[in-house]
């Protein structure tokens, strides 16, 4: 079943075109990842996709987007701001409503940030943030997951077992990375972009490490692990958190 | 071969800022000859002494019931504050879609606390309808503005990263206002510390705070009892960061009302008339237009005083910036030895905490009434402000060559890199001045100030008021002709710098 297409559309932000002509499709049950260096136009993508599928869509941002000042739990029940009203959001900061308290409890049990719940996000580390972050999304319970690079701030380790409880969770995913052996151990179609351009589209079982490592030209590294550690990812995050 | 370029040729920024300020200093000593600095007094220096006889023996004992007056001025300053900000924050929301509530805002912050102090004492008398007033509602101009741009600041992130559809009021509580929180807040104690001064101020035009028996004490000589007042004043401002703790402030709040009063028995008819008549000249309210002429042949000589006005705080601003240059390094970890430093930060600390006021009513005791207090008073309390942002903006620079002479160190290390922030903060500091100088006409300098003061005085209030709109105007103007000049390459991210 078809979940959405792009034919022919130039995609990016007012008038600057990241994505000119782009022609893509995706279907429901499908676990894509998307690679590609910074700036090659993944989130371009993931952000058409998301104002595409509206609220049908659990979506997990780059740098996180959480609120330093307020504690997991609220980070967490941000998720579904739009289903109650707005006294009732008022009344939840100053007393947590008690049916979301223990939902959002499992969750972050599921997550390894047991004991968090009142913890402010500006005293958790950043593997712990992203976590919130992917609680987050899990709290909205949607059928698809979109990601723009919700794995960047954890270990390799961690990584693998965040990818498994996101798609024990989701039928369908959609989600940027840069760790070149999960994506093809873990998803059944990886999409590769470069310089604004599809430059690969195929299921995972017909691709090796090292078509994967051409999408990064001037890599050094004849390993795909050397992907995993992308050290400027937290900056989104870092701003946030300085200017409170 | 080329030659070395002429003095101050080039079009480098740091070059472009030199001529710049030195543009400034040369117009006010071009125009310096203009002002009135005679020394009228007698014997200064022998006055002086007396006073700092007075500050170093203070006679706490012969003050009657100094606890009441400081209940009165921390109260008043507690719930000035307050209230400014409860009718500052929704104007803030509005700010930058109202263009009306802009001008609104600049006006009433045009206004210095103490005129508008003198405006409510003739309907409130002195009470503290009329103190409260007076602080909150300049501050609720200030506190919008200052609001709105911190609220213009908010990080983006956090509210692109919610599900459509969330409600405005939500979004504002979850993802806008913790965001920009601690700011709001440092900003609102920030403005409670200044109000802590106006509120002292208040005592000058008769409401019971502080300044009321510091302006006696000093005016009838008695300055053991002046000296004990104000190490009372200082120890309250030292010690704000304890009593004033965020976790204390509901308490206080609600103690606070019981030491506020008197209260004022308000007759609506006469406020009424006050409104609606009282401020407004004669001829213009009975649409008589050829009689509004005569009302303005019969104002006081308005240009000298303006004239005087601007010349102040043009002297004002580049005497603070002459004094900030040359006061900074005292109090900055790049110069001089611990001890210095220390006794060069309580200096900048007292400067700054003192009422610029209660400066120039001392030197005015001093020196007679001339321009000369007001001009000391102003560019030593602003000197001070900006010295002690710019040493504590220096202490975060880290210098490339350790052992440069301290000359050196100050002229190509530091210098270079404050002096755009320093620039910034003259030109942030001038509307301030401009307030202020208007303000100094109630010592009996021959500013705006004077002639409002003495407008009200002489219950001419539809005089005293134009007056005011007068400087209301040219607070605006100033205010946009420092923004024009202001080093744009510097964004002054911290607000309690204004």
């Amino acid at each position: 079943m078809s979940l959405l297409r792009f034919e022919d559309v130039d995609l990016g932000h007012g008038t600057h075109v990241v994505l000119p002509g782009l022609t893509l499709s995706f279907q429901a049950g499908e676990r894509v990842a998307l690679l590609g260096q910074s700036g090659a136009g993944k989130s371009t993508l993931l952000a058409e996709i998301r104002r595409r599928l509206g609220n049908t869509a659990a979506w997990c941002p780059q740098g996180h987007g959480l609120v330093p000042l307020l504690s997991v739990y609220h980070n967490v029940y941000m998720g579904r701001l739009e289903r109650h009203s707005a006294l009732a959001n008022l009344f939840n900061l100053v007393k947590p409503r008690r049916e979301a308290w223990q939902t959002v409890e499992t969750l972050t049990h599921e997550l390894g940030l047991e004991g968090l719940l009142r913890r402010p996000v500006e005293q958790l580390s950043g593997g712990q943030r992203q976590r919130v972050a992917i609680a987050r999304a899990f709290y909205q319970q949607r059928e698809i997951f979109l990601g723009d690079e919700p794995l960047a701030s954890v270990d390799p380790h961690q990584a693998l077992r965040l990818l498994e409880r996101i798609q024990a969770r989701h039928a369908t995913s959609i989600i940027a990375l840069h760790q070149h052996r999960l994506a093809l151990g873990h998803f059944d179609r990886i999409i590769g972009l470069r310089d604004g351009r599809v430059v690969l589209d195929a299921p995972t079982r017909e691709l090796t490490l090292a078509r994967l490592d051409a999408l990064y030209p001037d890599s050094t590294a004849t390993q795909g692990d050397t992907k995993d550690e992308t050290p400027g990812e937290a900056k989104g995050e870092d701003r946030a958190a300085s200017s409170t | 071969m080329s030659g070395a370029p002429g003095l101050l040729r080039g079009n480098s920024p740091g070059l472009t800022l030199a001529r710049r300020s030195l543009a400034l200093i040369l117009l006010c000593l071009l125009l310096l000859p203009f002002a009135d600095l005679r020394i009228i007094a007698v014997d200064p220096w022998g006055e002086l002494w007396r006073m700092l006889d007075g500050f170093v023996w203070p006679d706490f004992l012969g003050l009657e019931n100094p606890l009441l007056a400081i209940a009165l001025t921390v109260s008043v300053a507690l719930w000035g504050t307050f209230i400014g900000a409860i009718l500052g924050f929704p104007l803030a929301l509005l700010f930058h879609h109202s263009r009306m509530v802009r001008a609104f805002c600049a006006f009433v912050r045009a206004i210095h606390e103490l005129f508008w102090a003198l405006l409510f004492i003739q309907v409130f008398g002195l009470s503290a309808v009329t103190a409260l007033a007076a602080l909150a509602i300049p501050y609720a101009g200030i506190f919008a503005k200052v609001y709105a741009e911190i609220l213009e600041l908010t990080p983006r992130a956090p509210t692109d990263a919610l599900p459509g559809g969330v409600d405005r009021l939500s979004r504002f509580l979850y993802a806008e206002l913790p965001l920009v929180w601690e700011r709001l807040a440092s900003y609102t104690r920030y403005r409670f510390e200044c109000a802590m001064r106006a509120s002292v101020l208040l005592g000058f035009v008769g409401l019971p705070t502080l300044g009321f028996y510091l302006e006696s004490a000093f005016r009838e000589g008695r300055f053991g009892e002046a000296g004990a007042l104000l190490w009372v004043f200082y120890a309250l401002i030292a010690t704000l960061q304890w009593w004033g703790h965020r976790r204390l402030l509901p308490i206080l709040l609600v103690g606070a009302l019981f030491c506020l009063g008197p209260w004022p028995e308000v007759d609506g008819d006469l406020l009424w008339r006050f409104v609606s008549q009282d401020l407004w000249p004669a001829p213009l309210l009975q649409g008589d237009l050829a009689g509004m002429g005569s009302w303005l042949a019969g104002l006081p000589d308005l240009l000298p005083a303006i004239g005087n006005t601007l010349l102040l705080a043009l002297m004002g601003t580049a005497g603070s910036l002459v004094l900030a240059l040359l006061l900074w390094p005292l109090a900055s970890r790049h110069f001089g030895r611990p001890w210095q430093r220390v006794g060069g930060r309580l200096m900048l600390i007292v400067l700054r905490s003192t009422p610029e006021l209660l400066l120039a009513f001392i030197f005015l005791l001093m020196l007679g009434p001339s321009m000369l207090p007001a001009w000391l008073a102003l560019a030593l309390h602003n000197g001070a402000v900006i010295a002690f942002l710019v040493a504590r903006h220096a202490d975060g620079l880290k210098t490339g060559m350790a052992d440069l002479p301290a000359s050196g160190r100050y002229a190509y290390e530091l210098l270079p890199r404050l002096y755009p922030n320093l620039l910034a903060l003259i030109c942030y500091r001038a509307e301030v001045i401009m307030r202020e100088t208007a303000l100094l006409g109630m010592l009996g300098v021959a500013t705006l100030g004077f002639y409002i003061d003495s407008s009200f005085q002489y219950l001419m209030f539809d005089h005293a008021f134009f007056l005011l709109l007068i400087t209301a105007v040219l607070n605006i103007g100033v205010d946009a002709l420092s923004r024009r000049f202001r080093p744009r390459e510097v964004p002054l991210d911290d607000p309690c710098s204004r």
